[in-house]
């Protein structure tokens, strides 16, 4: 089901020109904002309705096989981890959920080069960064094939 | 340079024949837009959304609901420019309005007021002149590095289109507004002839092409971002209610 | 000559160039910058890697995970059963590498902040099946991009990769890549050391069950081009397994999931009348493929046979009882969350059409196929095993490099190690980027170079497509009919209907044959000709060329191998209407193929399957 913008809501900043995964959020020449403009290139994978910060866009099920006057809206809010979904049947039935995204603070992930040094040892060996701590066992599984090195 | 920059125009463009010009190009901004919202049917499309939001309204807001509304749309969404999330967009466009308005307003005041008086109190034409700078300041940069279809979409800046229309008028208003001033400064009334042309050419070109243009919008805005609030507010928003107290909208940066 | 003779070069110079910002490649990104401090890792992505690649939506699984540190699976338990998925052929040391280092990943995910849901009872992840735990996964790839943008050096967003570069002096060795900005048209030029290619599979090579706006919703992403094969076949990296390709049987148009309907929900299948069909066929299956009948888990080829032959017995639509599993409401919440977080398209098909999954049952379909190494099936690039645990002639050189030297491969580029998916791919790409830092380090003063020439002319290539639009565009009036070229959609349209028709699409309900081959072989040489007349009339339109012209290389791949393989290995994925059975007296072994570039010939092998585990 493809997505489009609505006229009123959208203020042409860009932010779905730049996440689309499929690069076919671009900016209409006449009223500078933003339109589909390949929907048969159209995953609906939802990254521009929920990165668009007015709430402009949204989306419309392919018409090659969903009815009309349904639909299905989103609000991401990263601040708080959690998405909803509104869910609107074309007879009218609502179902709202609620679900979390994430449980640390965005920005928060350690980068590879905060952590010591590996040495030469671990870098000819088969161990991969954190291992074998983050494995949860004390050694990295290997096979016991003939005439191979240990790990 | 703080000298009423209409007076020079009064050989060959008398007072009432500029105030007169006023009056008509007011006229074509309300013609042009009412236009812009029949001929296409956008009225009637208005008209059927306020229907529909209305009949999905879970309660009803009160009059004073409604002022409360309103009121926060024009502080927020209005006078501050609130809706844009980009602060780079969002400072322009409030140079580029304020800017325009001050410059506006003296116009007017100068052009009904004091049309060929050679004693205009000196804070008109030094307010007009900020108005002149201050939405160029903001048209400008909003022009070269900040439309999204140049910023996001890779287009090089003198790519025009006719979303153009609007900004590119006003620059080129204003910005032969700014030449006039200076070219009178010259004292050389050939030149002041040539200039004030150019400038009443351009004036007329962006209150004349309201309704192909963008300037339409200004008004569009305020409207929509009230009825935005009124539908958050009696839950005819088909939106998601927000887990946090009035939601957040604007994305944080990309860390 | 026009203005674009003063286009814009962009020269990029890094240690490790990783092309493509998904999974595969973020975990490349991860790993490489750990071992390698100071080397400048290049990470380059034609969309954002915010959200680009096949986990744009966000996942709702992950499937690949052991659980070793409560004993739950053993990395050569997970050889085992991929293998009997793949009814045989599989590399069972790559599968092995993968299976021992993705808890590793998982945890590190779980670290970064994916919510993965808890077992209330013993606090360990909630288990969808044997080897798959279910996530809270909305944002799994904003996570995962977050850890790549604080590893590698630079991210080029909106680049597309189009052709590898070759050393100038050592042959069958990588230099770099080219490419262009989608957006302002700039040629880029990355010269690097080691290459990673980790971009994404082959959609959009048959053609798919809905042809209008619906074409959007494949069930892989319409951006996995096959760019992960069309960069590295055409450097003459040895493929296998090309014809492995994948049908899925999902719900219906929106191709919603339904692992966690089907394994942690337990709702049945059954034929429009109720019946549960797939018993009743297993003799039927058995006469196909002997003792691979008798697999548990039954193959999913096996499970989309049975499928197909009710369907074709006239006993569909098929349906999956969703209503009889949502008796409470945090089933119905797990239901629907395992739609909206990676297959919102499931949840609009079901508004739109009055469907409650908690009131209706639910139509079931088989997709049409998929080219891709990171999921059920394993095409892709001939790649070296790890050093402690790989058969002699599966090593050659440094894990996950690829017959080219310098070039190294993970997710769907790398043929063989099946059931990977996300957790996977990002543990292969892992792989690949520690075993780059030490192919780069010693490497010493011995640095590849990149040919001028071939730059040259190959930004002439790239480019041309605008070229032809810009000029043919004078012999018509208007529209979209010219003589003397063909938009990339219609080149596209043409592939699918090749492919669909000759190679086994839906269309002949996956049935192909020696004949039908060779005429798809034909008409596909005729189209590869025709890829000079592309015409693309701007530069979204130049990235769809050369998202076509990836396809198109694919697709001869995947014909070549097919015809190559005389039996049906996988029913239910594709037959040979001339050699309908399983034969393992022949064909237990890796097709392979290798393009070679100079004399334009396709050189077809065997290789063998080694069986590592018992």
């Amino acid at each position: 089901m493809p997505t489009f913008t609505y006229m009123t809501r959208c203020d042409g900043c860009g932010e779905c020109v730049d996440i689309c995964p499929s690069d076919i959020m671009h900016i209409d020449p006449v009223y500078r904002r933003s339109y589909n403009i390949e929907p048969n290139f159209c995953w609906e994978c939802y990254a521009c309705v929920k990165a668009c910060p007015q709430h402009a866009i949204d989306v419309r099920g392919y018409a090659d096989f969903a009815p009309l006057g349904h639909s299905v809206r989103v609000l991401r809010e990263e601040a708080s981890g959690t998405i909803s979904w509104k869910i609107r049947y074309r007879d009218g039935r609502v179902k709202e959920f609620t679900f979390p995204i994430r449980t640390t603070p965005w920005g928060s992930i350690k980068p590879p080069t905060e952590y010591a040094a590996p040495d030469a040892n671990a870098l000819n060996s088969q161990l991969l960064a954190h291992e074998p701590a983050a494995l949860g066992v004390e050694n990295l599984p290997t096979l016991p094939v003939l005439g191979k090195k240990e790990v | 340079m703080f000298t009423n920059p209409f007076t020079p125009l009064a050989p060959f463009v008398s007072p009432a024949v500029l105030q007169g010009y006023i009056v008509l190009m007011a006229l074509a901004v309300a013609i042009g837009t009412v236009f812009d919202l029949l001929h296409e049917k956008k009225l009637t499309f208005f008209m059927q959304e306020r229907k529909r939001a209305k009949a999905a309204a879970k309660l009803q807001l009160s009059a004073t609901d409604m002022v409360a509304i309103a009121t926060r749309t024009l502080v927020h969404d209005v006078a501050t420019f609130g809706e844009f999330c980009n602060r780079h967009r969002r400072i322009s466009h409030v140079l580029m309005f304020y800017g325009f308005v001050l410059y506006l307003i003296t116009t007017i005041v100068m052009v009904c007021i004091y049309p060929a008086d050679t004693h205009t109190p000196v804070v008109l034409p030094i307010l007009w002149n900020i108005g002149v700078l201050i939405t160029l300041v903001g048209g400008y940069w909003f022009f070269f590095f900040l439309r999204v279809n140049v910023v996001h979409d890779g287009q090089p800046p003198w790519r025009l289109v006719r979303a153009d229309l609007f900004i590119v008028t006003l620059l080129a208003s204003v910005t032969f507004a700014l030449l006039l001033a200076v070219v009178e400064m010259a004292e050389n009334s050939s030149a002041t002839k040539v200039f004030a042309s150019l400038y009443l050419f351009f004036t007329t070109l962006l209150f004349v092409s309201v309704p192909w243009s963008k300037f339409a919008h200004m008004f569009y805005k305020p409207v929509v971002a009230f009825q935005r609030r009124v539908e958050e507010a009696d839950g005819s928003s088909d939106l998601p209610t927000p887990t946090t107290k009035g939601g957040e909208r604007c994305p944080h940066s990309r860390t | 000559m026009s203005l674009r003779s003063s286009r814009n070069i962009k020269f990029v110079d890094s240690d490790i160039l990783v092309i493509g910002g998904g999974f595969g490649g973020c975990g490349a990104a991860y790993e490489s910058r750990y071992w390698g401090r100071n080397l400048k890792i290049t990470l380059v992505e034609k969309a954002n890697i915010e959200r680009s690649g096949a986990v744009a939506h966000g996942l709702s699984a992950i499937n690949c995970y052991m659980g070793m540190q409560w004993g739950e699976n053993q990395p050569a338990d997970f050889v085992r059963y991929a293998r009997g998925d793949l009814m045989g052929l599989v590399r069972e040391d790559l599968i092995f590498d993968i299976a021992r280092h993705v808890d590793a990943t998982v945890h590190k995910f779980e670290e970064w902040g994916l919510p993965i849901m808890k077992d209330p009872e013993t606090g360990r992840y909630l288990r969808e099946g044997k080897w798959q735990v279910m996530i809270h996964g909305e944002s799994y790839k904003p996570i995962i991009a977050e850890a790549a943008r604080k590893s590698a050096s630079e991210v080029h967003n909106r680049i597309m990769v189009t052709h590898l570069l070759m050393d100038k002096v050592r042959p069958n060795r990588v230099a770099g890549a080219v490419g262009f900005n989608v957006r302002d048209g700039s040629f880029y030029v990355f010269r690097a050391k080691a290459v990673i290619v980790a971009a994404g599979g082959g959609s959009h090579i048959f053609k798919p069950r809905s042809v209008g706006e619906g074409a959007g919703r494949t069930w892989y992403a319409p951006w996995s081009s096959a760019s992960a094969y069309g960069l590295v076949l055409r450097a003459g990296a040895k493929m296998i397994q090309m014809e492995n390709r994948v049908v899925l049987a999902r719900f219906k148009d929106g191709y919603g999931p339904v692992g966690a309907w089907s394994l942690l929900l337990k709702a049945i299948t059954t034929n429009a009348y109720g019946d549960n069909y797939e018993a009743a066929r297993f003799d039927e299956i058995k006469s196909l493929v002997g003792k691979y009948a008798e697999t548990k888990p039954m193959p999913t080829c096996l499970r989309n046979h049975a499928m197909l032959q009710e369907i074709k017995a006239g006993k569909g639509p098929i349906y999956m009882q969703t209503q009889k599993v949502l008796d409470t409401k945090e089933k119905e919440e797990i239901g629907w969350e395992d739609l909206l977080d990676m297959t919102v398209g499931q949840a609009v098909v079901w508004a739109s059409q009055n469907i409650d999954p908690k009131e209706k049952p639910s139509e079931l379909t088989t997709s049409e196929p998929y080219v891709m190494g990171s999921h059920a099936t394993c095409s892709g690039a001939w790649a070296s095993g790890p050093e402690d645990c790989a058969p002699t002639d599966y090593q050659w050189g440094y894990n996950r490099m690829t017959t080219v030297e310098g070039l190294f491969g993970a997710g769907d580029t790398i043929g063989g190690s099946a059931h990977k998916f996300s957790s996977g791919s990002f543990t292969e790409g892992r792989i690949a980027g520690k075993s780059a830092v030490k192919y780069v380090m010693e490497l010493a003063g011995n640095l590849p170079q990149v040919d001028e020439a071939q730059v040259k002319m190959l930004e002439e290539t790239i480019f041309k497509p605008l070229e032809n639009f810009e000029v043919g565009r004078n012999e018509i009036v208007a529209g979209s009919v010219a003589p003397g070229y063909i938009s990339p959609l219609q080149g596209l349209q043409r592939l699918e209907k090749i492919m669909d028709e000759y190679a086994g699409g839906i269309g002949t309900f996956y049935v192909t044959s020696e004949p039908m081959l060779n005429r798809g072989i034909e008409l596909l040489s005729m189209l590869k000709e025709d890829l000079d007349h592309i015409g693309a009339e701007d530069i979204h339109q130049l990235q769809r060329a050369w998202e076509l012209n990836h396809r198109v290389w694919t697709s001869e791949a995947v014909l070549r191998h097919t015809l190559y393989r005389q039996e049906t290995r996988w029913p239910g994925y594709y037959y040979r209407g001339d050699y309908p059975k399983l034969n393992d007296a022949e064909w237990h072994a890796f097709t392979a193929s290798q393009y070679d570039a100079k004399t334009g010939e396709w050189h077809m092998s065997k290789l063998p399957v080694h069986h590592i585990i018992e």
